[in-house]
């Protein structure tokens, strides 16, 4: 066996030099191999909404005042007893369809956030702190959908007055993610559902939907799993890369990322994305550049760029940072929604036993029945 | 203060350049890895995608060719292809193999042997990989899909194609396992150049093999990593579980790294495809015309292609 000795070129030695001095002149912490070290469970106990209240304006941060008082009312919304109110329609809705649905998630409600961030919103471009108005093609592609939607719970008590639609017949016009009126088959009844998980970005909600994740990093790649809670969660690993993207053909759930460096920034770039992303209404012709950065010892910045001529009149760009989490008291779980949904089956179940009662005259039309709308936020 | 930060810069610079040299010179020629085979703490570098190159998956113990699913043939030590398979032909039999268990035997107890042999017997109604399940440990290890490990200081975490699985082998301080999980709870620590990880805390759901090759949650692990190239890791598995096996038993094998430029971890997305399987027949409006109640009924059609017609005359 022949021994080799490899020279190290003089780039090696000037990059050397570099990541030394990089290190001196950063406070955030790094790797045995001299890169910034983004390791931990990272998590999300402070409220921030996505797009800001019109009454900032351009301002992306809160006067000490302004905080104390959303604090306040974000206190006294967490005095509810869940986050679902009782109302259906500005109705007291004690014993409806939504309301029984709803019961549901008064288990899951125990932590609410209870701080608060200095930041009016996530999205910091553009300068009003909203989300891109879309496109004549992206508008019309959403109405489509919310149309087909309110069809399908035409006559029901959560949907619009009027005979059982004929579109209950049509396939859904794009790749359904969405909780629809039907459960002629596993497509109707949504991505959560089928535990498909959840697509890229991950913007991490608060409280006890919120999300964990944890990062583990080498110089050759970054390893995240998102614990986005109720047994769902993904693993997602990001390659330190200089290779092409795949080629166009090949779409992804979560997308094709190849990551590098940028100073002290993990910048990941995303594309690939298949027609069962849903991002806001953008599909297959998202384009992500996600950026990881240690702002100090407990936090990370998240930040994100998302481009689709196809579905925003621009990009829009958001940022959230995430809370060092204690490693010894925050589990990450194991997802395992998959492994044990018997829910998906049960949803099938039960309307193929519906519509057989109806048959024999024992029930009413599953049609006509809200399965839709309880327990969600519509 | 400039100039002194840039004199321990060029310090450590050249202390860099010191164990560059001194870790690159254990590389032999003649392989094509671009990665340094040591981390600079000076373990061994087991960062990249690799994937096991046998058939334990299918079969744990040595084994000729056979049908995935099988049926009496003419002669009775020769099944043919049964319906499931039949139609696959030569896609649809299980790849020989020379076996990963030392001493070519698994110690079941007789009980669980005779509920090995039915599993094997019922694989596709029973095997949780055909259900697009979580594989466990150690069989993530060794299905025909890759993994990428990405290794730190204090925490290992592998990603597998299949099923977007996944595992942290916590190196350090390993908080206490939230519960039983499919893929089990992982720590680990270094014994010279072997990775050793303890893992426990296993669900009885997994299988080992779709032979019907089974555990309890009395599963103990203990997996034993060992690079013998930059590229190739000797993999030796200890399975303890005295609900099934009389005996502590012993798998080895070899895993390999991908060395293509392009290699990329790819989702083997399964999730959405066994839907149809298994809930096909809870449609209101089948898809598929060959189910009865809810079993699913075979009738395999094979027309002999044009071009084969002037063979059979």
């Amino acid at each position: 066996m022949r021994i080799a000795i490899r020279v190290l070129p003089i780039a090696a030695l000037v990059g050397a030099v570099t990541i030394a001095m990089s290190a001196q002149s950063s406070k955030a912490p790094r790797t045995p191999w001299g890169a910034p070290d983004l390791q931990g469970i990272w998590n999300t106990n402070t409220f921030l909404p996505l797009e800001r209240p019109a009454k900032y304006g351009t301002r992306q941060r809160m006067t000490d005042e302004e905080h104390a008082q959303e604090l306040a009312a974000l206190q006294e919304r967490n005095k509810r007893p869940g986050r679902d109110s009782r109302d259906v329609g500005g109705k007291p809705g004690v014993g409806t369809e939504k309301d029984v649905a709803r019961a549901y998630n008064e288990f899951w409600f125990g932590d609410k956030p209870t701080k608060l961030s200095y930041r009016t919103s996530m999205v910091i471009d553009p300068p009003d702190g909203r989300v891109p108005a879309l496109t004549p093609e992206a508008a019309k592609r959403i109405a489509d959908k919310k149309e087909f939607l309110a069809a399908l719970l035409q006559g029901t008590s959560g949907g619009r007055p009027g005979p059982i639609s004929p579109r209950r017949k049509d396939p859904s016009p794009d790749y359904n993610l969405d909780r629809i009126n039907r459960a002629d088959g596993p497509e109707d009844r949504g991505g959560p559902e089928r535990c498909f998980g959840n697509g890229l970005p991950v913007v991490m909600g608060t409280g006890t939907f919120g999300g964990v994740m944890q990062l583990v990093q080498s110089p050759d790649s970054v390893s995240l799993y998102y614990d986005i809670g109720q047994g769902s969660g993904f693993a997602y690993v990001i390659p330190i890369s200089k290779r092409p993207h795949l080629p166009k053909n090949v779409q992804l759930y979560r997308g094709d990322p190849i990551g590098h460096w940028e100073g002290d920034e993990l910048v990941a770039d995303v594309t690939n994305f298949s027609d069962e992303t849903d991002f806001h209404g953008a599909r297959q012709n998202l384009h992500l550049v996600m950026r990881f950065k240690r702002v100090d010892a407990n936090t990370l910045s998240v930040q994100f760029t998302a481009d689709d001529p196809t579905t925003w009149t621009k990009p829009w760009t958001a940022v959230q940072d995430l809370e060092r989490a204690d490693e010894k008291t925050t589990l990450i779980l194991e997802p395992g929604c998959h492994e044990g949904n018997y829910g998906l089956m049960g949803m099938l179940i039960n309307t193929r036993a519906a519509e057989k009662a109806f048959r024999e005259g024992k029930g009413p039309d599953p049609a006509t029945q809200d399965n839709a709308t309880g327990g969600g936020d519509n | 203060m400039a100039t002194r930060s840039i004199w321990r810069g060029v310090v450590l610079a050249v202390g860099a350049i010191g164990l560059a040299l001194a870790v690159s010179s254990i590389r032999t020629t003649g392989e094509s890895s671009t990665r340094e085979a040591r981390m600079s703490d000076g373990r061994p570098n087991l960062n990249g995608i690799w994937q096991a190159n046998n058939t334990a998956n299918w079969d744990l113990l040595p084994h000729a060719v056979r049908p995935a699913v099988s049926q009496a043939g003419v002669y009775g030590n020769h099944p043919v292809l049964a319906a499931p398979v039949l139609a696959l032909g030569s896609v649809g039999l299980v790849p020989a193999g020379a076996g990963v268990v030392e001493g070519d035997d698994i110690p079941y107890t007789a009980e669980a042997a005779a509920r090995k042999k039915d599993n094997g017997e019922h694989w596709l109604d029973r095997d949780p990989e055909v259900r697009c399940y979580m594989p466990g440990i150690p069989r993530a290890m060794y299905m025909p899909y890759p993994f990428q490990i990405t290794q730190s200081a204090n925490k290992i975490q592998m990603v597998f194609a299949y099923a977007n699985a996944s595992r942290t082998i916590f190196l350090d301080d390993a908080p206490p396992p939230p519960a039983d999980k499919w893929m089990g709870h992982s720590v680990g620590h270094w014994e010279g150049n072997t990775l050793v990880v303890h893992v426990t805390n296993f669900n009885d759901r997994t299988w080992l093999s779709r032979a019907g090759d089974f555990h309890s949650d009395a599963l103990d692990v203990v997996e034993r990593l060992t690079p013998i190239t930059p590229d190739a890791l000797r993999y030796e598995v200890t399975l303890t579980d005295p609900n099934v096996y009389m005996r502590p038993w012993k798998m080895s094998m070899v895993l390999y790294r991908q060395l293509e430029e392009n290699a990329t971890l790819m989702d083997f997305r399964c999730l959405e495809f066994v839907e149809e399987t298994f809930l096909g027949h809870l449609r209101k409006n089948q898809l598929v015309k060959h189910w009865e109640g809810d079993t699913i009924v075979l009738d395999v059609t094979r027309r002999v292609p044009e071009g084969d017609k002037k063979y059979e005359r």
